[in-house]
């Protein structure tokens, strides 16, 4: 059990979060509003990417076809013609991605490691060019969705689709059986399956989980942007920024992909306002990436107070000598010299 | 009319066993890196990119032709390889949870830092390398074979040969060899794998840059081709078997010629989705073959 200051903090902090986003439009201008959607959706991205990447252990690099397909499952219902409303066509997103990735998954769900990282990057890159040249898409040119200016509207829609993925991921991942079965996927695929867990339907259900919920704000970023091209909703970069984002805030943590969004994202507003475009993101992305992965594994959750990480921080201070020789010594064990 | 139509399938399969020559060139490091760190390279592609970069400035900035500045490229990113090589092996074999994917990650941030760099520094235009030392076209018998492409598959083939010669004719090879089929044994045998990992992603980065100028002076590129080319090694290194330098060979003239088949004979446009699709099958279709040499997840 947590102690109860603890809980009465945890819980005031969270009423604090919830008020701060509801009541956001009522005090910012219209442009922050519209960042703020940005980090709404990122984070809902990040988390569902963090369901297969973080919590079941198969890094996917192929996540965004299930956001294209969301985007325009929802851009093809709302064309003349077919006219469906908005809030209809979220729901055949998230069900053909769902559908997609069961079909794509299954087979895929075999291989380990980087083939797995491989097979899903070629499936979404094959993807994008399949929607590149087919007529139903619209091609290269692409679709536009009816034009929709209430920017308060899409953040909302935004916020909720983003919070219930997080309270979908806290409840099927962190409070349910569920959720254990996952991690000792990740874990030790083979005990696991040894204990009786059916390791191939568990990583089905999170692949599927975690492609479905995308779809959903995919289908909202379509109408927001009124515009879609494989370009936009197919990019490998969409699926680098989830990667990148989860990896930042924290690989396999309840708000890890949150916090790594909301830094990025604003990290990102910044540096396109401030130099106009937005090529230095990806370089910097890429080395807080990579100097992530040598010095913070935990990402930036493992900065927070009492996490496990910030215990080695202080042992670190106080003892640096024997703890780096120690680890020296570790590491270097299949490396001496003869 | 026959005669046309047969003439056509020629110079296709010619065109694709070019360009697959240099699919051969960009793998083989790559895949015996994968091999000795155990580590799958996402930065492969970028290798090529900055490669071809390289070839433009040598032209730039200091007018010496690129193909004869291929020693210098060779040697500079070898340098560079040197460098990244041991940051790659610290994760590797670090104490996290899941190293190799977290060395995935690594080589991936790499990746991205190099495109976005790049990106930053030369903008999206594309560009060509140009050189005057090889130009014009073969003709035999109404084949055409432009002396550029016949130039970089002469290039894929001797440094094959040469990175062949030097695994299964040298000490270091063997040691290399043995590294990749089981890291324990062989640093129980005396050798230094940190050392000898630094030296193959070293030849490998080398390698890939130099192949890289070449492909800069057959197709125009930008800052954005590295994915792309790091698809298509993939590709070559799936199909032959991750680490098996024999297959790399195979594999390699084989998606040269798919891709010069599929834009010729199905349409340009599908030439990418057919090979990503057909790489997805491979992948599906013979996991034992591909996972024979047990990549630990």
């Amino acid at each position: 059990m947590k102690p109860r200051r603890q809980t009465a903090f945890s819980a005031l902090s969270l009423i604090a979060l919830v008020v701060f986003l509801a009541t956001l439009p009522l005090w910012i201008d219209d442009y922050w509003v519209r960042v703020w959607t940005g980090v709404a959706m990122w984070a809902g991205l990040a988390a569902s990417w963090n369901i297969i990447g973080g919590y079941a252990g198969y890094i996917s690099f192929g996540q965004v076809a299930f956001f294209g397909i969301g985007a325009y499952a929802t851009a093809i219902l709302m064309q003349p013609g077919l006219d469906w409303n908005f809030f209809l066509t979220l729901p055949v997103g998230a069900v053909v991605a769902g559908v997609f990735a069961l079909i794509v998954g299954w087979p895929t769900l075999r291989l380990r490691g980087a083939y797995f990282a491989i097979a899903t990057w070629a499936m979404a890159e094959a993807l994008a060019q399949i929607v590149n040249t087919v007529d139903f898409t619209g091609g290269s040119f692409g679709l536009s969705t009816p034009g929709n200016a209430e920017t308060d509207f899409f953040y909302y829609a935004m916020l909720i689709a983003s919070t219930v993925i997080y309270l979908l991921v806290f409840f099927l991942l962190e409070r349910s059986r569920f959720g254990y079965k996952v991690k000792a996927v990740r874990d030790n695929e083979a005990a696991a399956q040894s204990l009786g867990i059916n390791t191939t339907s568990v990583k089905l259900q999170a692949f599927v989980l975690s492609a479905a919920l995308p779809a959903v704000l995919g289908g909202i970023d379509a109408y927001w942007i009124t515009f879609i091209n494989p370009q936009s909703v197919l990019a490998g970069d969409i699926t680098d920024q989830m990667v990148v984002m989860s990896l930042v805030g924290g690989l396999g943590h309840l708000w890890g992909p949150a916090i790594g969004a909301t830094v990025l994202y604003l990290a990102s507003t910044w540096l396109n306002a401030r130099f106009g475009s937005s090529t230095g993101y990806i370089a910097m992305i890429g080395a807080l990436l990579a100097l992530i992965v040598l010095f913070l594994p935990d990402g930036l959750v493992g900065l927070m107070p009492r996490a496990r990480n910030m215990r080695l921080v202080r042992q670190m201070l106080r003892l640096p000598d024997k703890r780096t020789r120690a680890a020296g010594q570790s590491s270097g064990a299949s490396g001496d010299r003869p | 009319m026959v005669r046309v139509a047969m003439q056509l399938l020629v110079q296709t399969i010619i065109d694709g066993l070019l360009v697959g020559g240099l699919y051969v060139a960009i793998s083989i490091g790559f895949s015996l890196a994968f091999g000795v760190l155990d580590v799958v390279d996402f930065a492969v592609g970028e290798w090529v990119m900055l490669g071809a970069f390289a070839g433009v400035a040598s032209r730039a900035w200091l007018g010496i032709d690129p193909i004869a500045f291929l020693p210098v490229v060779f040697i500079i990113f070898a340098s560079i390889g040197l460098l990244v090589a041991p940051l790659i092996y610290r994760v590797r074999t670090s104490r996290y949870a899941r190293p190799a994917l977290m060395a995935l990650a690594f080589t991936f941030g790499i990746a991205m830092f190099a495109r976005g760099v790049m990106l930053t520094g030369v903008g999206f235009d594309p560009r060509t390398v140009e050189t005057h030392l090889v130009g014009g076209t073969l003709m035999i018998g109404g084949i055409h074979i432009p002396w550029l492409r016949l130039a970089g598959f002469i290039f894929a083939i001797v440094s094959t040969a040469l990175f062949m010669g030097f695994l299964f004719f040298t000490r270091t090879g063997l040691a290399v060899r043995a590294t990749a089929q089981n890291k324990r044994n062989a640093s129980l045998m005396g050798i230094d794998v940190k050392r000898l990992s630094g030296l193959v992603y070293a030849i490998y980065a080398g390698l890939t840059a130099m192949a890289g100028v070449l492909i800069g002076a057959i197709y125009s590129f930008t800052a954005q081709v590295g994915p792309q080319y790091s698809l298509l090694a993939f590709f070559v290194v799936v199909m032959a078997g991750l680490g098996s330098v024999g297959g790399v060979l195979v594999a390699g003239l084989f998606l040269g010629m798919l891709q010069a088949l599929v834009t010729v004979y199905v349409g340009a446009d599908y030439t990418l989705a057919i090979v990503f699709g057909v790489l997805f099958l491979i992948l599906l279709v013979s996991p034992q073959g591909v996972l024979r040499r047990g990549l630990a997840a």
